[in-house]
């Protein structure tokens, strides 16, 4: 499993490169969308190996405040907010 | 075993769709490559993570964070694309 996370924290430091340099909003949106979702399931492999439940707990708060954020940004953004 | 077979295939999902953002040309691409592949990834992790070590009290909030997963990501990849249409973003290849 050790593998699998190391794989997973990888990818989530290419994901943060295209949030950080993504040419429209929109791109760091989406990017911001995939490092969330890398982001449990890291928390999740962690809590099941180290049998820590509280990680899971944590891990379920950050699903329902990432999609909060991602569709109220992505409101906001239709109905002319920020453009860059 | 079957842990690690459902993990692996999810943690290669993920692999893909960071190729996929990170190579894609515009942004109904790079939508396409994250929204099929970061579902799938993550609930094959989740689904591997629950296998795990037989029936164990926090399988209940694994199952819940699965649901949560598989019902918030399409929609947030949706309101991503509405929201850059709406918008006029026609895709041009940066």
């Amino acid at each position: 499993m050790a593998i699998v996370e190391a794989v997973l924290l990888a990818s989530l430091a290419a994901v943060l490169w295209r949030l950080f340099r993504g040419p429209t909003a929109w791109d760091r949106l989406l990017a911001y969308n995939s490092a969330s979702n890398r982001v449990v399931a890291v928390l999740a492999i962690a809590a099941v190996t180290a049998n820590r439940s509280a990680l899971l707990d944590v891990a379920v708060v950050y699903v329902a405040l990432g999609f909060l954020g991602i569709i109220i940004l992505a409101r906001f953004m239709e109905r002319g907010g920020a453009n860059r | 075993m079957i842990t690690l077979v459902l993990s692996g295939i999810g943690a290669a999902l993920v692999v893909i769709g960071t190729v996929g953002i990170l190579r894609l040309g515009d942004v109904y691409s790079r939508l396409q490559a994250s929204g099929v592949s970061d579902s799938a990834g993550t609930a094959l992790v989740l689904i591997g993570l629950i296998v795990w070590g037989g029936w164990q009290s926090h399988d209940a909030t694994l199952v819940l964070l699965l649901v949560l997963v598989l019902l918030t990501n399409p929609i947030a990849t949706h309101s991503i694309a509405k929201s850059a249409f709406t918008r006029g973003h026609r895709g041009e290849r940066e």
